[in-house]
């Protein structure tokens, strides 16, 4: 059984198209990220998931149960992290945990079972009777997480879970993400692309309303795997870099200075060929050779090609 | 009404936390003892003018405190009721707390239920005991209050200001500003009173139940049970439309 799995789903806001004809089927037991720019449509397809909006087109499921009006069956197999996540701030942390318990209908003594639990997780029993009022915003994140593990979800959305953490709380909660694949799927929407390469299996890039690409990290590494070849002279490079134009199975070399050194990149097409014949032609123009590397692209650099359109899906 | 009763444990523990309880119950005990007391020391205010010769004030009535009563409630009764609902939802669904406890198995339409049941507990408590102080204070002070008429009085206007609730948390569904849903119960509350006093089709209005209510303090009055009908209906169809508005929003 897919955790999530979508046909089509569309949503329109007037001329405006949020999200266009979404397919997109996600494994379970996996961290799932759901990549794009800002306005890119990451946060209206987890409202159209969780049930918060409704499609102008289009079907999806989740946990196995058809999200449709008042379906609570799904609100039952999901938690939910929004991107600002809100509380009732005259509450105190475990006061609020205990009333997410009852919403469950959870018996007592395993509400403040789990209440406790919860709080120990996300490291907040030291502040569980403070006001949620007076709480950091690192310590709403993670009761956040708290409240929307509080069913044992099968698939748990996170929107931008880590975009206002300071680093020592990013990478709290993404050690908290991480563990947490063993249960529960998860699927979290996120333009932090260093968060995606610690915690995600699997990623989906979407870009203007529309899915560009899905992949595990490692497909797509390879799939896009136009690796770079930074060549380091003692002299100027700039006619080498001219030169390289006219190489069929190289492209967009480019001059660039970076920590006062200047530096000449150029991508392969064909990397075999552009192993074996680069050195050659770095020793035929006459320069002196003070670094060499090949470097594999890295998520960002993916990310920024895939956005711009530089990949063809 | 999935989650109706954690609801409601939830919206009675926020009542009680946000002080909600607290300062309706003073405004109204105010209602309760400044009407008789007003009443009361009038004429010693008016001595305190140096105006004596110029009015001479009739020894006052309970039907005049019980009549100062029913117009405070009438008027400063009914706005702070509006005052205290239109956030209700609306400023749940602007602070995104609407989102927390949606994103659970509850349904929308306990959501809804949940505040104007709290609410209408609230305000219904808050008016008995100022209508418990204002008969003690007018019995004291100046004496021969009836007490059942008295209490017909309160009963319909219990009911007006659940109507009234009903009115403002309906509105608080449609809106993300408490502003606009406070303002528009205002508007819709103001025209159902003064349409009541429109021949024939007036009778049949919630507005009725508030000059029904008065005329019964000064004696024996004409009954508008269709008026009263009327009301529960509307206070129905206002939450079954607040209801369907918050099922059909996009949060």
């Amino acid at each position: 059984m897919k955790a999530i799995s979508t046909d089509g789903l569309s949503k329109h806001y007037g001329k405006a198209i949020a999200l266009d004809n979404l397919t997109l089927d996600v494994p379970e037991n996996v961290v799932f990220g759901f990549l794009g720019p800002n306005g890119a449509g990451k946060t209206t397809t987890i409202k159209l998931l969780t049930g918060f909006s409704r499609p102008t087109a289009g079907r999806a499921w989740v946990a196995g149960e058809e999200i449709g009006d008042g379906n609570l069956n799904v609100r039952a197999k999901t938690g939910l992290l929004p991107d600002v996540p809100a509380f009732y701030e005259w509450m105190s942390g475990r006061e609020f945990l205990h009333m997410v318990g009852e919403f469950f209908r959870l018996p007592g003594t395993e509400i403040k079972r789990r209440t406790e639990e919860l709080l120990e997780l996300v490291d907040l029993k030291k502040a569980a009777d403070r006001r949620i009022g007076g709480y950091s915003r690192g310590m709403k994140q993670r009761l956040g997480i708290a409240q929307a593990l509080f069913n044992h979800p099968k698939v748990l959305f996170l929107d931008e879970p880590t975009s206002a953490l300071d680093p020592i709380g990013r990478r709290e909660v993404l050690t908290l993400i991480k563990q947490l694949k063993q249960h529960t799927s998860v699927f979290m929407s996120t333009h932090i692309l260093s968060d995606v390469e610690r915690v995600c299996d699997a990623v989906a890039i979407i870009n203007k309303g529309k899915l560009v690409t899905v992949s595990s990290i490692e497909a797509l590494r390879a799939k896009y795997a136009r690796s770079t070849f930074e060549i380091e002279c003692l002299e100027d490079s700039t006619n080498f870099a001219e030169k390289l134009k006219h190489i069929s199975y190289l492209s967009d070399p480019e001059v660039v200075v970076e920590s006062g050194t200047q530096l000449l990149k150029v991508r392969a097409l064909d990397i075999q060929q552009a192993r074996s014949q680069l050195p050659r032609l770095i020793a035929e123009s006459g320069l002196t050779l003070s670094r060499y590397e090949f470097s594999l692209p890295n998520l960002e650099d993916i990310f920024v090609e895939v956005v711009n359109g530089g990949y063809a899906k | 009404m999935t989650g109706l009763t954690a609801l409601l444990k939830k919206e009675f523990k926020e009542q009680y936390r946000t002080h909600r309880f607290l300062i309706v119950g003073a405004v109204f005990a105010l209602f309760g003892i400044g009407a008789p007391l007003l009443l009361k020391l009038l004429p010693e205010i008016m001595k305190l003018s140096g105006e004596t010769a110029l009015v001479q004030m009739p020894p006052p009535t309970a039907i005049e405190a019980f009549g100062q009563f029913a117009s405070m409630m009438g008027q400063l009764g009914v706005v702070v009721a509006v005052m205290v609902a239109m956030g209700a939802v609306a400023n749940e669904l602007r602070h995104g707390t609407a989102v927390a406890t949606l994103s659970k198995p509850i349904s929308r339409a306990a959501f809804v239920t949940a505040k104007l049941l709290a609410m209408s507990f609230t305000f219904l408590l808050a008016l008995s005991v100022a209508a418990l102080l204002c008969f003690v204070y007018t019995t004291w002070l100046i004496g021969g209050a009836s007490a059942s008429a008295f209490l017909q009085f309160n009963l319909l206007q219990g009911l007006f200001l659940v109507f009234c609730l009903a009115i403002t948390v309906s509105f608080s569904c449609l809106f993300k500003s408490s502003l606009a849903a406070g303002g528009l119960a205002i508007a819709v509350i103001i025209s159902v009173t003064i349409m009541s006093g429109l021949p024939i089709i007036g009778d049949y209005l919630p507005g009725k139940l508030v000059a029904w209510g008065a005329s019964i303090l000064s004696g024996p009055a004409q009954s508008y049970w269709w008026a009263m009908g009327v009301t529960v209906a509307l206070t129905v169809v206002a939450v079954y439309l607040g209801q369907y508005a918050l099922k059909t929003k996009e949060i």
